[in-house]
């Protein structure tokens, strides 16, 4: 992006905006001192036979004479035409109507603004979700909003190194954890052992080992020998084996884990679909309109399209779905015509081994290597 | 994705040229990703015309308002000492007083245009700071700066939208003040507000502002209120203003618009409570919110903005890019933002994505099978990815578990799958 360059347009509108503005201020000074000039004579002159109206003719000469239109008239054309200059450059190095990758199809706000207001609430934005169930008169997400909130409170509590309210969710989603897999609780504790380890007293830290981390020494007992261990190291942890668990990156990482377990609880992606989509949509964009301007030329229906004729390649935090796609025939593999694993490891579509096949009447050789297969030893693949 | 032949095939023979095509560019796709990530920061950044345009037209209009004032004074100034100078029978006293309010009209003119270069000059920075912005972004900051790219794109859908609370909330919390335009649309506000309560007058105002440039656009809009403003002297019952009105105001746009005209002239032939199709339509309260519309729409094109908000255009592009038939089933990814009703109902009118290349997730790990991660085959002829069937076999003792069939089979039964 040639930022340098569009940044000398603007300067030089600044400056003739500057160079303008004096102009004028100097304009009407130069008519105000004529005025005022006139005036003084008005005064100084005592005598009856002063002439009046010479005064004022010369005034009224003058101030035509010198023209204040045309004083201002250059200076606001080399205004003007920097101000076009400026536009230019922008339309140049931007695309000047991103709409026209759009499709004027019914995108219904109501369902927009829900969104927002999840948006809202997920990232802990709770004031502005609820200004926009207001103002926007959306239906209220209480359900949503109170999940979001607890989740909320339970980072900034663990921010502060306070443990208890992630505690007791972990506590109350014990089973539903148990089921995942889940050892949160554990790594709870253990955080919460190391703190005391390195801010308390050995006393402490063994009670706390013994009413918190004991019950759940059997989910993994290395781990629980090694917590137990560290009691030996206290005083200098940081030179002991055990350094790498005094690490602070261990609550954010912790925390993490917890959101990432919360969300998929509550049924919730972790990520907020609305940035993820958002992001897709700035990654897809530049195709798109690059797209919408060729079929514009061909004049090709865009609205009426049920797929994209090019592919939009995204980044693969964009990719939640395998596709294969057939590398002979270039077809998307699908229930009728799935993905075949040859015997020498290639993979091709149903259809496309029936054709190389003539129909199975015979063995065949793999397109991408010397390797001979038949048929019968192709087999059926599920990504 | 490409994956390389096993070697002990021996030399490939050469694909078909399709293929051929496609590898190459899926080879120059793959290639550097650093560098396409900063080619992709590039092109998205061309996305932000509107971003630069709408602070610089603000900032224009300032300027043309300004000159105008100072051109219209001046010479208002100059022929009132003309005035002075023409008359016959101007005493001394009266001479000195009409010359010294001249001179204080003009101190007064330039106090003003003192006050509006500070504002000139806060709307450059304004400018100045978009600049900015747009040049801050590099591939360090860059989750931050498509944060900050959201929040400025969901105020400017609530801007549009007419929600000033929140879109002034959100702004003031995220400190995104000068990158967000609030108070352009305050100016669009306050014509809305007042066509909300059935008040052309602010509107009819900014018709006049910008009467040069909605001409050139060949706007309907001062006609539409026009017209409204008619329909309501006859729902008044208010029929000899109603005419004079149509005299002065409609009848210089039948020349373009005489089938319009002639349609509201007929109204005075009937009560609003017509149940004639044609003309009870133009008495529905529904126009009032026609006329919102359209003003929403003259206005962004006044100021270079798209007439969609910013929002809608972001995510019908990557729902469209996101679509796949796959979204749409039970086991859909709750990652992927079709999985949320919500957004598939948005997508729904939106054409699929299309593919060049396959490009397989494994089911365990989500992440990408590719060349670093390749996709291994179990006996069953389900895929995962090596990285996840390596895990499962150290945490095992060498066993796989499928897990949607529930086979078990050792990890040296697999066979390696090379996907192109
Ligand atoms: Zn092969």
């Amino acid at each position: 992006m040639e930022v340098s360059t569009i940044r000398d347009g603007f300067d030089r509108v600044v400056k003739k905006q500057k160079l303008s503005n004096s102009k004028s201020q100097e304009v009407i000074d130069h008519v105000g001192c004529e005025i005022r000039d006139a005036l003084a004579k008005f005064h100084s002159v005592e005598d009856q036979a002063f002439n009046q109206k010479s005064i004022l003719s010369d005034l009224k000469n003058k101030l035509n004479a010198c023209g204040p239109h045309s004083m201002l008239e250059g200076v606001q054309k080399e205004l003007n035409a920097n101000i076009g200059k400026y536009m230019k450059l922008l339309e140049k190095y931007f695309n000047p109507d991103i709409s026209k990758a759009y499709r004027n199809v019914d995108f219904d706000f109501h369902t927009v603004n829900k969104i927002l207001v999840g948006h809202f609430y997920r990232q802990g934005l709770f004031e502005i979700g609820d200004c926009l169930v207001n103002e926007a008169r959306n239906p209220e997400a209480t359900e949503l909003r109170s999940h979001f909130w607890e989740m909320h409170h339970i980072v900034e509590a663990l921010r502060a190194k306070d443990i208890d309210p992630a505690l007791k969710w972990v506590l109350a989603k014990r089973e539903k954890l148990a089921v995942c897999g889940s050892n949160l609780e554990l790594k709870l504790h253990r955080l919460q052992f190391m703190e005391i380890l390195q801010r308390g007293t050995r006393v402490d830290a063994l009670n706390y080992a013994r009413t918190c981390l004991a019950p759940l020494a059997s989910q993994k007992l290395d781990e629980f020998q090694k917590l137990m261990a560290c009691l030996l190291w206290q005083d200098r942890l940081d030179s002991s084996p055990y350094a790498e668990l005094t690490d602070p990156t261990h609550w954010a990482k912790f925390t993490k884990e917890l959101t990432q377990q919360f969300c998929s609880l509550l049924g919730q992606p972790y990520e907020s679909p609305l940035t993820v989509a958002v992001a897709a949509g700035s990654e897809g964009l530049p195709t798109l309109l690059k797209l919408a301007n060729v079929m514009a030329a061909k004049k090709t229906e865009w609205q009426a399209m049920k797929h994209l004729p090019v592919p939009v390649e995204l980044g693969k935090e964009f990719q939640f779905h395998s596709i294969f796609v057939c590398p002979v025939s270039r077809d998307q593999a699908s229930e009728e015509n799935p993905p075949m694993l040859l015997p020498c490891g290639h993979v091709l579509c149903k259809q496309s081994i029936m054709k190389l096949s003539k129909s199975s009447t015979r063995t065949f050789k793999c397109p991408y290597c010397p390797a001979e297969a038949a048929v019968t030893q192709c087999r059926q693949l599920y990504f | 994705m490409e994956i390389d032949p096993p070697a002990s095939n021996g030399n490939p023979s050469a694909p078909a040229g399709s293929a051929a095509v496609a590898a190459v560019a899926s080879a120059a796709a793959a290639a550097a990703p650093a560098a396409s990530k900063m080619t992709q920061l590039t092109e998205s950044l061309k996305l932000e015309h509107q971003f630069l345009r709408v602070p610089f037209e603000h900032y224009k209009k300032s300027i043309r308002a300004n000159h105008r004032v100072v051109e219209k004074e001046v010479s208002s100034v100059i022929s009132g000492v003309g005035e002075v100078a023409d008359s016959a029978d101007v005493s001394r006293d009266e001479a000195v007083d009409r010359l010294s309010s001249l001179v204080s009209r003009l101190q007064g003119l330039k106090r003003k245009l003192e006050e509006e270069s500070r504002t000139e000059h806060l709307q450059a920075q304004r400018c100045r700071a978009r600049l900015d912005h747009l040049e801050s972004a590099d591939s360090e900051n860059l989750s931050d700066w498509n944060n900050t790219r959201l929040k400025r794109i969901l105020v400017d859908y609530m801007l549009r939208m007419s929600y000033y609370d929140t879109a002034v909330k959100l702004a003031e919390t995220s400190n995104i003040q000068d990158l967000v335009d609030l108070d352009v649309f305050q100016e669009a506000k306050r014509v809305i507000d007042a066509l909300q309560n059935k008040e052309v007058g602010p509107a009819l105002a900014w018709c006049a502002e910008n009467k040069a440039r909605l001409k050139k656009s060949k706007s309907v809009f001062e006609f539409q209120l026009r017209l409204q403003e008619f329909i309501e002297l006859v729902r008044a019952e208010n029929y000899t203003r109603a005419i004079a009105y149509a005299r002065k105001y409609l009848a210089p746009w039948g020349a373009t618009h005489m089938k319009e005209v002639q349609r509201v002239m007929a109204t005075l032939a009937f009560k609003s409570s017509t149940e004639c199709a044609t003309y009870k339509v133009l008495f529905e309260p529904k126009q009032w919110e026609l006329l919102v519309d359209l003003f929403k729409q003259e206005f962004c094109r006044l100021y270079g903005m798209t007439v969609e908000p910013l929002l809608n255009i972001y995510l019908q592009a990557g729902l469209s890019a996101l679509k796949t038939p796959y979204c749409y089933e039970d086991d859909c990814s709750k990652e992927d933002p079709l999985s949320q009703e919500s957004f598939r109902k948005l997508a729904m009118p939106l054409p699929y994505s299309k593919q060049h290349h396959s490009k397989l997730v494994c089911y365990i790990t989500k992440e990408l099978m590719d060349t670093e991660n390749p996709p291994l085959v179990l006996p069953n002829g389900y895929v995962y990815s090596t990285k996840a069937l390596e895990e499962m076999a150290k945490q095992n003792d060498g066993k796989i578990t499928c897990p949607r069939s529930g086979l078990v089979c050792n990890y040296t039964d697999l066979v390696k799958a090379y996907i192109s």
